[in-house]
């Protein structure tokens, strides 16, 4: 205990709720000097949450912190950068148009106060990239760099306002697999140095290849700490991370499969700069089957979703809906054609958020002969829709003429489903469609997607977790890096999606 | 009819433009310093007029010229924390609260002057400020009117150029308002007091546009009227926008429209057959053109008009 | 039914709202008023005597209200788009000389020609909108600033026109354009009084927005207004939903023009609009951009445009106090809407 507690950095039994959310429970966690540590999981396993606790971006409700031996009560981010700190978040906190040398004097004290210093901070950067091997220009615009640099930039700022402690979180998403060696290779040498460093990832890859020890994390709880060395396998960080708890039981009916309804041939986007987010991805859906698409965040399945939706053109490759080519048409086509999306981000561009539920429910068949006359919209039968939606779908509001942006997430969440599954629609794309919900919400939502299956419809789930795609899926596909990996029947082994989901092929090749 | 193209005339002409870009330029400047922080402050034609009247108003009753332009520089900052208060402290959608306070500072303005002077067969006036004799550089052919022959606010205008493009290239300060501009959350991140930045800048552009409006009542004309700013905080606007954000650009720019108002002015009276609403109109169609040119491409601060507060995620 | 007991709720808080936001205009204008030595009852008394004290008074704020009501409802148009059309001067003046010149300059029997004159208008409307949408819509241009330029550009044209080329050859050089004949003139409404058939427009105008907000291309101009994420990923073609709008939004404002130069001052003079344009922002916010809300509004602010001029005359109270109410009564609303903002709860 004591030599845990006099670790650089020891947190003990701590706990974090955001509502009825439990994110952490009785979490403990030790950092040792000088060492590499991995902190281990899935999405929404509570990792980051964990970290930023650290960094005081958000107090704990139970437990302690301990610095070099020292309780402490971390505030505010000043407070953890004064105590030795620093944290590389997954957004960068990089103003863009502004160069390195800018961006690392923001908020710093100057020598020559109020006016900046700007010649002697360029000179400690150039001095201590070159000691780290950064390789980083202090006149350039962080706009103009590349992601891989930006990164060394945060991790300098962290060393040059006296860091110890170095979080990282995520840090390989945004890197090619060059710029990940280079990473690797500074972490290597900043342990030399004497920091300690939190590795945050769900990479298994990156965790066997640099960290000393690794604590797992599991649906907010700890589901192990061992220490990295040649006997540790794959297999057994992935049966950790992943568990073989099953909690849902769903009822699953055995629906016969139609003809292909949805049919998406060697398709590939490229972004506005130029970057390839989509490689000659080709599957099938056919009516009543449910194909998951396992991956993990940022490997393009929000591109994918809008490029079968239509809010996003392709570049080659074509999409057919019901043996219709779609590619190149408007989003309106798709909904007409029977394309209903819940998207990722539903307060972005899913709801209206200061509308009522019942007009929310009616923005993509206004239009119809249900919802309209020849001028005017029918606010009767768009009432009437609206209560049944409501009664329909459990939603907890007093009525349907209640402000959306009042409702909990849940909630939200089924009033999507109410409009999107309303329709009877011939195509549903759902991206991530539990995220952020708590157990009740997560278990109706997915009863709901399972429902429809049964009406025919053709169901692509996109979704990070696992869990989510065993459960509902007839085939897994996995996406990483805008292509498509492979896909396996809902039996495959769960490791094999694992691997796949990280970016490294099956053994096995069909 | 006087000849256009004497050299009276051009050196009449440029001298003209230089006093008449004045009120635009100082608005504009200040106005730099509250958009690169992020807040679009469309209540400069109000804070310019509260300017013009109490610049007028303490020069008139204590006879001093600077009083005047400490009253001006005051009550401008004062009555531009409103719109502080309402951008950053309420959060209220930028727009309407600015255009609010610009209708507000006319009225308010008119029944102020009606009330401190109630109605007079002649309006009251004061002496304004002289030209400056600055010895030989006066006397110097053709430059020296054009360029040395200006009241002390013209140059306080054009030394406020340089301040401003030092202070946001070479300060901390500086540095902090372009981050609060851009990526507030990052500045936060790094313990800037997002808000107070916001506060101090919406406050330097009061503190400018007073002075604008001061100009045009006790630095050029000699008395105050209604409707004297004419739209010219909301030109200022448009200039910090196609200036990008820029101290020099919008010197260039605001010497192009006064260089259009001195042209129309100087015409006229020399009895060209333009007709002078043309002439009169130049300003405001040069502001659609420019801005059109720039808007595509422009780089607004990218936290531009959204009101900042940190929260838990 | 519990479901209209909602909506009554709603416009209810949206209504006290804005009447807390005259009452604080008023009371904060009356301190004013007691400090530099009015009284304050005496004049607002004056005030709304001035507006309603005899059948005269009242169809005098009734002939004010027709184009406060118009131009306001042509603002609120585009607020809900949130596009900040705040040029409705200039899209009035505009509305007005391509009316009159048309209605001067054209020689056809006046039952064919007012018609035509009305038609002129509205298309110079859509027209001054169109373009202020497209450069919004395709270039980026600022709508705040491009209408406010076109304001001056379109007081500079006025003056042009009647000191110039429309000027009435039999006008003694003043600078104004002929009058307009009989026949081309809208009817009176109460004989003895300047009250036209403008009011009857005006207010067909009103209960047509009223429609408009219910019907599919307003149920679209809302949803871009709302959120024009949600619009996109609904299958709403947004730049031309934007362009649209500003035209509509134009029209208003034009046709306002028209109805004042055929129905009350029957030709062109210098700065016809005066101070509409600022007062049909007031209004359209006031009104919280719902079409009563905002027949109310221009009702309230007809009468203090021209109670505010008893005020002056009979309690000595400059006339200016009426804009500053005028600014007061914005601040106060969008400092309320916001404070109610921050009270909402989360339900379930």
């Amino acid at each position: 205990m004591q030599q845990e507690q006099s670790a650089a950095v020891h947190l003990e039994r701590v706990t974090k709720n955001f509502g009825h959310i439990t994110a952490n429970r009785e979490v403990t966690f030790t950092l040792k000097e000088g060492s590499i540590h991995g902190l281990l999981g899935e999405n929404g396993a509570g990792k980051t949450t964990l970290m930023n606790i650290l960094f005081g971006l958000h107090k704990p409700d139970e437990g302690k912190i301990f610095v070099n031996g020292s309780e402490q009560h971390i505030e505010n981010p000043t407070d953890a950068m004064n105590l030795g700190i620093g944290m590389v978040h997954q957004h960068f906190m990089l103003v863009k148009p502004m160069t390195v040398t800018e961006n690392i004097m923001l908020g710093m004290k100057s020598e020559k106060a109020p006016l900046l210093d700007k010649n002697r901070v360029r000179e400690d950067i150039l001095k201590l990239s070159k000691k780290y091997g950064f390789k980083i220009n202090p006149d350039e615009r962080i706009q103009d760099i590349s992601v891989g640099s930006q990164q060394r930039v945060e991790i300098l700022t962290a060393i040059y306002r006296g860091s110890k402690v170095l979080i990282l979180d995520e840090p390989t998403a945004v890197l090619t697999p060059s710029e990940v060696e280079e990473l690797f290779e500074i972490l290597t040498q900043l342990k030399k140095e004497g920091q300690s460093v939190i590795l945050i990832s769900h990479k298994l890859e990156e965790i066997l290849s640099i960290t000393d020890e690794v604590t797992i994390l599991r649906n907010g709880e700890n589901a192990g700490t061992t220490a990295i060395d040649t006997s540790v396998t794959k297999e057994e960080l992935s049966r950790l991370m992943i568990g073989r708890d099953v909690l849902f039981d769903f009822e699953k009916s055995e629906v016969p499969l139609g003809k292909a309804e949805l049919e998406v041939n060697n398709i590939s986007a490229v972004n506005e700069r130029g970057v390839q987010i989509l490689s000659d991805m080709s599957f099938e859906i056919r009516e009543g089957e449910i194909l998951g698409m396992a991956g993990v965040d940022g490997n393009g399945q929000k591109e994918l979703c809008e490029v079968l939706t239509g809010l996003r053109k392709i570049d080659g490759g074509e999409i057919l809906v019901g043996g219709e080519p779609m590619h190149g048409t408007s989003p309106m086509n798709y909904i007409r054609k029977g394309v209903f999306h819940i998207p990722e981000d539903r307060q972005r561009s899913g709801l209206a958020l200061g509308w009522w539920i019942e007009d929310n429910l009616i923005i993509k068949n206004y239009f119809s002969d249900r919802f309209s006359g020849k001028m005017l919209l029918n606010r009767k039968a768009i009432h009437e829709v609206g209560e049944k939606a409501v009664q329909d779908y459990n939603i907890k509001a007093p009525n349907s003429r209640v402000a959306v942006k009042n409702l909990s997430g849940g909630n939200q969440q089924k009033v999507i489903l109410a409009r999107e599954l309303g329709e009877h629609p011939k195509v549903l794309i759902a991206n991530q469609p539990t995220r952020g919900l708590d157990v009740g919400a997560m278990e109706y939502v997915r009863q709901k997607i399972l429902d429809q299956k049964t009406e025919g419809t053709a169901i692509l789930l996109v979704s990070a977790d696992l869990e989510e795609i065993y459960q509902l899926s007839d085939r897994i596909a996995v996406i990483y890096n805008g292509t498509l990996m492979g896909i396996v029947e809902n039996d495959a082994d769960v490791q094999e999606v694992g691997l796949m989901m990280a970016g490294i092929k099956a053994k096995r090749e069909n | 009819m006087g000849s256009i193209l004497s050299e009276g005339f051009f050196i009449s002409l440029l001298a003209g433009t230089i006093r008449i870009s004045i009120p635009i330029l100082f608005a504009a400047l200040g106005e730099i310093y509250t958009q690169r922080s992020g807040i679009l402050n469309l209540g400069i034609e109000g804070i310019m007029i509260i300017g013009a009247l109490s610049g007028f108003v303490g020069t008139f009753f204590t006879g001093s010229l600077l009083v005047g332009l400490l009253s001006a520089m005051f009550f401008g900052f004062l009555y531009s924390l409103i719109m502080g208060f309402l951008s950053i402290t309420i959060k209220a959608n930028q727009v309407i609260a600015g255009t609010a306070l610009s209708i507000l500072g006319a009225s308010l303005a008119s029944f102020l002057y009606r009330v401190i002077f109630g109605v007079r067969k002649l309006p009251p006036t004061i002496k304004t400020f002289s030209d400056l004799d600055l010895g030989f550089l006066s006397r110097i052919p053709v430059l020296g009117p054009i360029l040395f022959r200006h009241n002390i606010m013209v140059y306080l205008a054009l030394a406020l150029v340089l301040v401003t493009w030092f202070v946001l290239e070479k300060t901390t300060f500086g540095l902090k308002v372009k981050a609060v501009g851009e990526y507030p959350r990052a500045a936060d991140s790094k313990g800037v007091h997002v808000n107070l930045i916001r506060y101090i800048c919406v406050s330097i552009g009061g503190v400018y546009a007073g002075l604008g409006g001061a100009f045009l009542s006790i630095g050029f004309m000699n008395t105050y009227m209604d409707h004297m700013i004419a739209g010219r905080g909301f030109i200022a606007v448009a200039v910090v926008i196609f200036s990008r954000w820029n101290p020099y650009r919008a010197l260039t720019a605001a010497l192009i429209f006064g260089g259009a108002n001195a042209l129309q002015m100087r015409l006229q009276s020399i009895g060209v057959e333009i007709p002078n609403q043309l002439l009169l109109s130049l300003p405001y169609i040069l502001t659609i053109l420019v801005l059109v040119g720039v808007s595509k491409k422009a780089e607004f601060p990218a936290a531009f008009t959204i009101p900042y507060s940190r929260e838990e995620k | 039914m519990k479901d209209n007991l909602v909506k009554l709720k709603s416009f209810q808080e949206d209504a006290l709202a804005s009447i807390l936001a005259i009452l604080s205009a008023f009371f904060v204008c009356g301190l004013m008023l007691a400090f530099i030595g009015h009284n304050p009852f005496a004049a607002y008394g004056a005030l709304f005597r001035g507006a309603f004290g005899n059948t005269h008074k009242i169809a005098e704020t009734l002939v004010k209200t027709i184009p406060i009501l118009l131009m306001a409802l042509g603002t609120s148009i585009a607020f809900k788009c949130k596009i900040w059309n705040i040029g409705g001067n200039g899209q009035y003046t505009f509305g007005a000389i391509t009316s009159i010149a048309v209605g001067l300059y054209l020689d056809l029997p006046p039952i064919i020609l007012l018609p035509i004159t009305f038609i002129a208008a509205v298309l110079g409307g859509l027209l001054i909108g169109g373009f202020v949408g497209v450069l919004k819509a395709k270039l980026n241009a600022n709508e705040v600033i491009t209408t406010l330029m076109l304001d001056y550009i379109m007081l500079y044209i006025l003056s042009y026109m009647v000191n110039g080329p429309m000027m009435d050859p039999e006008g003694f050089g003043f600078p104004q354009t002929p009058i307009l004949p009989e026949g081309l003139r809208l009817m009176t409404v109460i004989p003895g009084t300047r009250l036209h058939f403008g009011i009857v427009i005006a207010v067909v105008m009103m209960v047509l927005t009223i429609y408009f907000w219910k019907s599919k291309l307003g149920f679209r101009i809302r949803l871009v207004g709302e959120d024009q994420d949600v619009a996109l990923y609904s299958g709403i073609h947004v730049p031309k939903h934007l362009i649209m709008t500003m035209m509509i939004s134009a029209g208003f404002a034009a046709l306002a023009g028209w109805v004042e130069v055929f129905g009350l001052h029957h030709r062109l003079q210098e700065n016809l609009a005066g101070n509409l344009g600022s007062i049909a922002f007031v209004v359209a916010l006031l009104g919280r951009l719902n079409p009563i809300g905002i027949g109310i509004g221009a009702l309230f602010f007809a009468a203090l445009s021209v109670g505010g001029a008893s005020m002056q005359r009979y309690e000595g109270v400059p006339y200016s106090l009426v804009g500053i109410i005028q600014g007061l009564v914005i601040i106060f609303v969008i400092s309320k809407v916001v404070y109610e903002r921050k009270k909402e709860k989360t339900i379930g």
